[in-house]
């Protein structure tokens, strides 16, 4: 199995009254509370993370890409990854990515990743997510209705781009080019792998399957709830007539190691209180523009909420606490021991052969966030890693094999 | 034969004429439904303004009414407004009834899609929310209405994202149908000071009303409408 070490880039000093002062950690986060001297000291500690993770043996590192967030401070995880390909050596560094559809013209997309496909040797995972609404439509103005044709389209180009030995003209719905012809071209031929990062929706990972990409589910709400989302995915390709490999996902975790299961209980509390109390507290308004979800969707999720209506004429409610989080698997803490045995059940029960962790989360310390990298580092990672020994990853660079 | 009129339904859709437009007199109302608002599946919006405009006019010259007075309301304000400035053969008489089509960065009135789904209707209004629009659809399953109205929605988002502006402004000088414009001081999606930039022959200002003026002020938008079309 890969074992990635994921950062979200979190902005670390959102006060403890954040969900009075904001009503959203997304799209309008008032920019008073915004000290762009945390922001250039954060910058240059979470990349030494990074870094840190590729010397102590992780398979990956991985950046993502959000707008006016105050839990993702990478507009551009292409920037941050130019900085990680000269100051690692060894591991896969995963851009979990670009969402196509912002990038005009997608070409844009074909050559930052060629150029940092060739800066780091060969070692550039390409993510395409869709972007989640709050960055696409209301941050980036993009109409919900057509945002996924748009994706699609800047998808189709981009692999041509990489694929064709001659320019090329393209006459598409949203971008026209008279000439395509990328320089420089990616040195993974005829690319780097594709990863599809996705919240869950139906037609992201069906298309992924279609296209034989990685399918990576990157929730916050754990394993458990997980579970419908990927068997959905496992049964797609099982129609398809592919084989189960079980490289073909992916799977965001938190998790938190200490030397015992108490101890990680009390020091990854605060935390993920942090990053559940603040960094999602985003106005539900921004979560479900009309037609970001295709009608398949809408109608799978009404017919379901009305059964479960019909059923239980409401649903739970209160506010999550720490334990829930445990409880309900979005955060795995414990003794490398106990993390080890719940991250083999997340893998199998999942079939995930790329495991990314987020093994910094929210405010967490920095001399923490070393703790918890270094003890899985040494304890949990070594046996993990035969899991899945049997598959090949075809999904991986070769200069990272 | 009775003269016949258009009305273009607004962003919510339109489930029945409004009493202000199904009372007028002396005249037959031909509504169709906006292309993307019937709530049928399959819909794919257009990726273009010009794309839209020309699905509209399809539907439009389809309903064999043209030339003739139109009435348009909301989003349908906003495309009789252009088929006025770029077909001014087809509109005899003008009436907008809160168009959009003009935004003010600096007074852009509330985002009626960054509410969650259930405040989205609300706002439109100043008064209750009427009942066809809150049971639209009866004539489908429970979950298919849920669906259909979510359609209608995706219709409207798809028509004026991020916001109504298409740069009719920059057209609107070639307007020559004569002209009645109708607004609500209360409308929290286009504020009434837009009223202002659209030219008109006649105006009436509805203290009170929101931006579906013809359902919050019915007498009064019905009153004005009955004089200009007479």
């Amino acid at each position: 199995m890969k074992l990635l070490w994921f950062h979200l880039m979190p902005y670390p000093e959102l006060p403890e009254d954040f969900r009075q002062r904001a009503s959203s950690v997304w799209v309008d986060i008032p920019s008073d509370l915004l000290d762009a001297r945390v922001v250039a000291d954060s910058y240059n500690l979470y990349l030494d993370q990074l870094e840190h993770a590729d010397a102590v043996g992780f398979d990956g590192i991985c950046v993502n890409e959000h707008h006016q967030n105050g839990y993702g401070l990478m507009p551009s995880p292409n920037l941050m990854a130019a900085a990680l390909t000269r100051r690692t050596e060894r591991a896969a560094i995963v851009v979990m990515g670009n969402s196509l559809a912002l990038y005009n013209p997608p070409v844009r997309v074909a050559e930052e990743f060629a150029m940092l496909d060739c800066m780091s040797n060969g070692r550039l995972v390409a993510g395409f997510p869709v972007g989640t609404p709050m960055d696409t439509v209301f941050c980036y103005g993009q109409n919900p209705g057509t945002l996924r044709r748009k994706y699609h389209e800047a998808h189709d180009l981009i692999m041509r781009a990489w694929k064709e030995p001659e320019p090329f003209a393209f006459n598409g719905e949203f971008t026209q080019l008279r000439y395509v012809n990328p320089w420089p071209r990616p040195l993974q031929r005829p690319h780097p792998p594709v990863w599809i990062p996705g919240g869950g929706s139906i037609e992201t990972w069906e298309w992924t399957a279609e296209m034989d990409y990685v399918y990576c589910y990157l929730s916050y709400f754990g394993y458990k709830l997980g579970k419908a989302t990927m068997d959905g995915f496992w049964q797609r390709i099982e129609q398809l007539g592919y084989d189960d490999n079980p490289y073909r996902a992916g799977f965001l975790q938190f998790v938190g190691v200490a030397d015992t299961d108490e101890e990680a209980m009390r020091l990854y509390k605060e935390p993920a209180e942090y990053f559940y109390g603040r960094c999602l507290h985003v106005n539900p308004g921004f979560a479900d523009p009309p037609g970001y979800q295709s009608e398949a969707t809408v109608r799978g999720k009404v017919q379901s909420m009305v059964a479960q209506a019909a059923r239980s004429g409401g649903g739970p409610g209160g506010p999550l606490t720490w334990e829930d989080m445990v409880d309900k698997g979005y955060v795995i803490v414990g003794s490398p021991d106990t993390v080890r045995e719940k991250l083999e059940e997340v893998a199998t029960s999942l079939r995930v052969g790329h495991l990314m962790l987020l093994l910094q989360f929210g405010n967490m310390h920095p001399e923490l966030v070393q703790q918890n990298t270094d003890l899985f580092a040494d304890k949990v990672l070594p046996g993990l890693r035969g899991l899945w020994s049997d598959y090949e990853d075809r999904w991986w660079p070769e200069a990272c094999a | 034969m009775a003269p016949r009129l258009i009305y273009l339904h607004g962003l919510a859709g339109g489930p029945e004429l409004s009493p202000a437009v199904a009372g007028l007199t002396d005249i037959d109302v031909i509504a169709p439904v906006l292309p993307g608002f019937d709530g049928g599946p399959g819909f794919e919006p257009p990726s273009d303004h010009l794309g839209w405009l020309t699905l509209v006019w399809d539907a439009l010259d389809a309903t064999g009414a043209l030339p003739c007075p139109v009435i348009g309301a909301s989003v349908g304000g906003m495309l009789a407004a252009e088929l006025a400035v770029l077909r001014p053969e087809a509109v005899t008489r003008l009436a907008l009834l809160a168009p959009l089509g003009l935004f003010d960065a600096d007074d852009p009135g509330e985002d009626p899609f960054a509410v969650p789904g259930p405040a989205r209707l609300p706002l439109l209004f100043s008064s209750d929310v009427p009942t066809p629009f809150l049971e639209s659809f009866p004539d489908r399953e429970p979950a298919e209405q849920l669906v259909a109205r979510f359609l209608v929605q995706v219709a409207a988002a798809s028509l004026v994202w991020p916001f109504p502006d298409r740069g009719l402004a920059g057209r609107l000088h070639r307007l020559t149908a004569p002209t009645l414009l109708v607004w609500g001081e209360a409308d929290r999606i286009a504020p009434v000071a837009l009223a202002e930039r659209w030219p008109a022959d006649e105006r009436v200002h509805v203290p009170g009303a929101g931006h579906m003026v013809e359902w919050d002020a019915p007498e009064q938008v019905g009153s004005a409408l009955q004089k200009w079309v007479s």
